[in-house]
């Protein structure tokens, strides 16, 4: 195990003892701390696919392929945070609002920018040279990075059910001390933990970038010894 | 020859393709105008609120149709045509601007079309045509270069075209959805003509930019 894994065990043990014992919230109780998780997906939502853009510029300009692996590895964990924020947004909504999905443009921009990052993971797969999956990717990986402010200035263009931004604000946080160091807890941990799959995930794409190249199928695999019985040919 | 001229000539060989195929003409604006035809009778008779509704209904029609405008077989160049161009001295951003330009202008031509049937058929209330002259281009533009960019990254592969534009196309659906409303309710729609612009100008600068790396990734 890394250093980087465990200090991910460590700080999300210690962000869930964090938002356990913070006291809940005086108008949602005990329902609120389901923050703890949503808003540390969301942020690791902006955060991966800005990782994804940067390493798709990276790449075009250098064409080397570990900054792909970055884009791509980043993209991944960010469209797992993505799915998470959504559902449990989805969780928390119907309780508070009464409904599981409404037309909101935060929920609806967000579901967007999940599906644009699910099309780019879809391209990643459609191609299985690496040089020419990285340019074309870097390439959509630069458009689908429009998707980010839209989605965080939404609260603040449209009209919308969602609450405005709490911390990320000009002024003082809108959030109790406590409620806010449990939240910091809990950003610090996914954000670690955000590195630990990213860089496992990024080894992983080297070793099938490895494979694809060295080209070692033709090695003997397993059972390949066991050769067919002969047949028996006539005296 | 001059990045110009090359644009200049590829946008009229591009338009001169559509005129003797009629892809667009004769296939997906009579789509456009029969998926118009059609929403009504999942909504009802309930002639105020198609009203109402008919110009969200347009752009959401505009969306999905353009990608098809975009992703049309003469906007398609195989690897043996890119080669020849680049054979040529052809600059490959020379080739973006001028397919982009050319579903741009196609997609114009779609806008009109399937906008006029959309006031035939649902009677909403239309103010504001100044405006509308700037935003039914912008619309275009962002979508006409979406579809050029998106069509270079999937090469073929004919499906993943529309996933990959569909949802990077909302910023522009949401745009003009904006302006359409804002014209109908006698607000202020600059903000939205903006939002567009900007749209098209990092549009414009990623398929500039990214044409070259692009070049030669045909698989």
């Amino acid at each position: 195990m890394r250093p980087i894994e465990i200090a991910a065990a460590g700080t999300m043990l210690t962000a869930l003892v964090a938002g356990l014992v913070v006291p809940p919230d005086a108008v949602q109780g005990d329902l609120q701390r389901i923050m703890y998780v949503h808003v540390p997906s969301a942020w690791l939502a902006y955060l991966a696919f800005a990782v994804t853009l940067i390493a798709s510029v990276a790449h075009l300009v250098t064409k080397r392929l570990d900054w792909d692996r970055r884009a791509g590895a980043s993209a991944e964990v960010g469209v797992v945070f993505t799915g998470l924020a959504l559902a449990t947004g989805m969780i928390w909504g119907k309780p508070v609002w009464g409904v599981w999905w409404t037309w909101d443009a935060r929920l609806v921009l967000t579901a967007a920018m999940f599906f644009v990052y699910l099309a780019y993971l879809a391209l990643r797969r459609s191609v299985d040279d690496p040089v020419i999956r990285g340019r074309r990717t870097a390439v959509f990986g630069i458009v689908a990075a429009l998707q980010i402010p839209l989605v965080h200035f939404s609260v603040i263009w449209w009209r919308s059910l969602h609450q405005p931004p709490t911390v990320l604000r000009p002024g003082e946080p809108q959030i109790d001390p406590p409620l806010l160091f449990a939240l910091l807890m809990a950003v610090v941990a996914f954000t670690v933990l955000y590195v630990a799959l990213t860089r496992r995930r990024v080894d992983l794409a080297a070793a099938e970038d490895r494979l694809l190249t060295t080209g070692r199928f033709d090695e003997p695999v397993a059972g390949a010894a066991i050769a067919a019985p002969a047949s028996k040919e006539a005296p | 020859m001059t990045i110009w001229r090359q644009i200049a000539i590829l946008f009229r060989l591009q338009l001169r393709d559509e005129m003797r195929t009629g892809e667009v003409t004769a296939v997906v604006v009579p789509f456009g105008a029969i998926a118009l035809l059609v929403i009504p009778m999942a909504v009802g008779i309930e002639t105020t609120l198609l009203s109402r509704i008919g110009p969200g209904l347009f752009w959401a029609v505009v969306l999905l149709f353009g990608i098809v405008v975009t992703q049309r077989r003469t906007a398609a160049a195989s690897p043996a045509h890119r080669d020849a161009l680049s054979l040529l001295g052809v600059d490959p951003a020379a080739r973006f601007a001028a397919t982009a330009l050319a579903s741009a202008i196609l997609l114009l031509g779609f806008e009109i079309a399937t906008g006029l049937a959309m006031i035939v058929l649902y009677d909403p209330v239309v103010v504001g045509w100044g405006w509308l002259a700037m935003v039914l281009p912008l619309v275009a533009l962002g979508l006409g270069m979406l579809g050029t960019v998106a069509g270079s990254v999937a090469d073929g592969r004919g499906p993943l075209a529309p996933l990959l534009v569909a949802p990077l196309a909302i910023p522009i659906l949401l745009g003009a959805a904006q302006a359409s409303e804002g014209l109908r309710l006698g607000v202020g729609i600059l903000r939205w003509v903006l939002v567009l612009a900007l749209v098209d100008v990092v549009l414009a600068l990623v398929g500039v930019l990214t044409a070259r790396p692009l070049e030669g990734t045909s698989s």
